[in-house]
């Protein structure tokens, strides 16, 4: 037994001397994240903001998106119980999926990389690089619970109890656990890194997916799902800690299989055998074209896949929003005041978080790009007549038809699955979803213009774009429940378009934006055209 | 004496390929054997295997009489390995990871690592990420080479080194054939593995084609003799054993089968020899003859 893990302190103290920069950011990122926004919250609840507040995330749009709250009573309703309901979900996820994405990058890419076998030479145990990151995973796992408990309990808020911070900060500390346990099993059987990443994260959105519906239609269900587990804590309000225990069991088993697994694999293998490739290329593969759709095959058709079911699930709520609707006096009024229906409304959100999503993709293949110059992929391309203009268009070329496709499916899937569960027809056809979706186009174009821009001039800030697409979808998804002020939400690019329905299409920003991006693009070509390749070593 | 590697009847198939069909040969105390095949013969799955890092599917591999597999951390600790390519982490120095890679080891010694990196002329302040392909090899080299091992196993350790290094690599494996230990050394440069090895095992397509020390194997090959006659050296073609034979004016080349010397040394006599040059078979002939012969 002790030779299966022989060494494992060794490689967890080299993890932690290579990693430490990355877990501080971590670190800082995720607690201040979940916890520093008590004094925003503390702002809300002032005055009715507290009842307007429990009503408004009754709707059963909300709980799908944040999860549900024990309270049921808006009386009850504390500054912490809202805390708790409206950050926790969100805060385990992203723990999760930060999480999960480490594992895979410590153990499969390093086999991949070629880092493990060198490390296997030596008088190292068959899992413990494994144990290895399992205890840097528990380790940055426990600071994030100190931290964000550090930092909650600074702000001294009544209803913000000790007790409740430390259950709240435990949660997505054993958020990040879960989402370590789930990876860690997909690395052994995925017949590559990224198959084990796509695996773990499909897991993820899934059990995400499957609780937005659970939550709405009976919450007794969620109890079953792992990501259940984080938010039916419920701290400040019923502080239910017996939940972490079962997150820890199933840590415990997922764990012990991943360790059976590796012991059986061959390293740089997992259990499902890779297929075996064409010997001759076919005629659709020998362009640039041709070549660049199939190395995002992959990449897009997953997307696409996820657009469709993200637009599913958030389209069967539909039903359930009218049901809420005839329940509740008070908000029944606040929509017959606003002249718009709740469908429309719930549409004008969810089409702006969804676009947020739908953004991601283009990104990701403009940066494919740049990781196949890092790779040292491309001087072999570019000593043909392949010419960079060629390789830059085509590129942003499929981004720009990623986002496309994308918007049309997530913005289809919505409206098919509304229109079919919505018992009374509320004027919404499919082509007001479709419209509402392509009214965004410009969004997407932007992120897709930042990301050329930083190919063509900075590419080592590529990164950058995913940030502000996280801050800005921030933005839009809390914008309903933090009071925040306009100029402020103008810096998301999302806030600049009139959001159909409700609204009225407004030519000017439509176009405007789609002027500035085509010219962001443009500039990039520019910097693309005359910079130096970067190029890692083989 | 017992053997440090002995491996037999080796098998491992990668779904439906098979890459290794029928592996068996032997590493003795002392010996440096030269492990040489074309690229996809399955030389790195072998070594692979060796150091348990990939599971054999049926057969014999041990290393100091102990399971490859079952025993790899005990085995480890004698052991010294270096890849053909060896991968760094971009953002740590040459000098940390020969740290680390010391350390897990066990036995390093800082005297003999700081005296390698002066003599392979390693920067060892640099971050990986820097450093080219030969000076990412010679991470590997001094990391290999600074403990204290009794077998080292090198799979294409020389690869993308300046002549130089190269030289300086095999005089490092003159010093570590000195000591006695024991060198698994697979290479294409056979010129390398000629200067170096005292056995060879051929492996082709998964099987091992020829395994035997160098001299043996010599003894079954041609020599390439040249010589110039000053009578009719044609009646050379018609001897026995004699083959590939070439004519220029008064000169002939051909390749003589060692069972049939004196015949061609007794024939020769007669034609009044101005000049009488063998060369003995190089490896690369060994090699080139059993793949272009045996090619399907």
């Amino acid at each position: 037994m002790k030779k299966r893990f022989a060494s494992w302190h060794i490689l967890f103290i080299h993890y932690l001397k290579r990693d430490w920069k990355k877990i501080m950011l971590w670190i800082l990122g995720v607690s201040l994240f979940s916890a520093a926004f008590v004094p925003a919250f503390n702002e809300i609840a002032k005055g009715n903001g507290l009842q307007a507040m429990f009503e408004t995330l009754q709707n059963p749009a909300m709980t799908s998106m944040l999860g549900p709250t024990p309270v049921e009573s808006a009386n009850n309703y504390t500054v912490g119980a809202m805390y708790a309901h409206e950050m926790l979900l969100f805060c385990g996820l992203l723990a999760m999926i930060l999480t999960a994405l480490h594992v895979i990058s410590h153990t499969r890419k390093e086999e991949e990389l070629g880092l493990t076998e060198l490390i296997r030479s030596f008088q190292v145990g068959r899992q413990a690089n494994a144990l290895a990151t399992i205890m840097e995973i528990l380790l940055i796992n426990l600071l994030l619970v100190f931290f964000i408990t550090g930092v909650m309990l600074s702000f001294n808020v009544e209803t913000i109890s000790t007790e409740g911070v430390f259950l709240f900060a435990f949660s997505i500390g054993t958020a990040g656990t879960i989402g370590a346990s789930i990876a860690i099993v997909t690395a052994q059987i995925m017949p590559t890194s990224s198959g084990a990443a796509g695996l773990a994260l499909g897991i993820t959105g899934f059990l995400y997916i499957i609780r937005a519906s659970t939550d709405v239609a009976n919450v007794d269900l969620s109890i079953w799902n792992p990501m259940g587990w984080i938010y039916l804590t419920y701290p400040f309000t019923e502080n239910n800690w017996a939940l972490l225990i079962y997150a820890f069991i199933f840590n415990v088993v997922f764990v012990l299989i991943a360790f059976i697994l590796e012991e059986k694999r061959d390293m740089g293998a997992g259990f499902l055998p890779q297929r075996e490739g064409k010997a001759n290329a076919k005629r659709s593969l020998m362009s640039i074209l041709g070549l660049f759709l199939k190395l995002n095959k992959g990449t897009i058709i997953s997307w696409f896949f996820a657009f469709i079911l993200l637009g599913g699930a958030y389209g069967s709520i539909y039903g359930d929003m009218q049901t809420f609707l005839e329940s509740n006096k008070l908000v029944q009024q606040m929509f017959s005041q606003s002249g718009s229906t709740i469908e429309e409304s719930f549409t004008g959100t969810i089409m702006m978080v969804m676009i947020g999503l739908v953004s991601i993709l283009p990104i990701v293949v403009v940066n494919k790009l740049f990781t196949e110059e890092n790779h040292a992929h491309l001087s072999q391309l570019l000593a043909t007549k392949v010419t960079r203009a060629r390789l830059y268009w085509t590129n942003v070329g499929i981004a720009a038809f990623s986002g496309v496709l994308g918007i049309l499916f997530a913005a289809g899937s919505l409206g098919i699955i509304a229109i079919t569960v919505m018992k009374r027809r509320e004027n919404l056809e499919i082509q007001n979803f479709l419209a509402a979706g392509y009214n965004f186009l410009p969004a997407v174009l932007f992120f897709i213009g930042l990301a050329a821009l930083t190919l063509g001039w900075a590419p080592r800030l590529r990164k950058v774009v995913y940030i502000y697409l996280v801050y800005s979808f921030m933005l839009t998804y809390f914008e309903g429940v933090l009071d925040l002020p306009n100029w402020f939400l103008k810096t998301a690019i999302q806030r600049w378009i009139p959001q159909m329905p409700v609204d009225a299409y407004d030519a000017f920003p439509f176009f405007i934006i789609t002027v500035v991006s085509l010219v962001l693009i443009v500039v990039g070509y520019l910097g693309y055209r005359r910079r130096d390749l970067l190029e890692e070593a083989s | 004496m017992e053997s440090i590697v002995k491996i037999q009847n080796l098998q491992k198939k990668f779904g439906k390929f098979e890459a290794l069909k029928d592996v068996s040969f032997t590493v003795c105390p002392g010996e440096v054997v030269g492990f040489i095949g074309p690229n996809g013969a399955g030389k790195s799955t072998t070594i692979r295997i060796l150091l348990g890092i990939i599971k054999r599917d049926a057969g014999l591999v041990k290393i100091f009489g102990k399971d490859a597999w079952e025993d790899s951390t005990y085995i480890h600790k004698r052991i010294s390995y270096v890849p053909g390519d060896v991968a760094l982490w971009d953002n740590l120095t040459g000098g940390e990871i020969i740290d680390l890679f010391m350390k897990l080891h066990g036995n390093g010694r800082k005297q003999k690592r700081d005296a390698l990196i002066k003599r392979f002329e390693l920067d060892p302040k640099r971050k990986a990420k820097n450093y080219s392909k030969g000076n990412r090899q010679k991470v590997g080299l001094i990391a290999a080479l600074s403990v204290d091992s009794d077998l080292y196993i090198l799979d294409e350790p020389t690869s993308g080194l300046d002549p130089l290094m190269e030289f300086r690599f095999q005089e490092e494996m003159e010093e570590i054939k000195k000591a006695k230990k024991s060198v698994l050394l697979s290479s294409h440069i056979l010129s390398e593995v000629e200067r170096l090895a005292d056995k060879v095992a051929i492996i082709r397509q998964g099987e091992i084609v020829e395994n035997g020390s160098l001299d043996e194997l010599r003894h079954l090959m041609r020599s390439t003799i040249t010589m110039i006659a000053e009578k009719d050296i044609e009646q050379m073609a018609t001897v026995n054993g004699v083959f590939d034979f070439k004519q220029n004016k008064n000169q002939a080349t051909f390749s003589a089968d060692p069972q049939y010397l004196n015949d061609i040394l007794r024939q020769a006599s007669k034609l009044e020899v101005r000049k009488f040059e063998s060369v003995p078979p190089t490896l690369e002939n060994l090699f080139m003859r059993h793949y272009e012969r045996k090619t399907f």
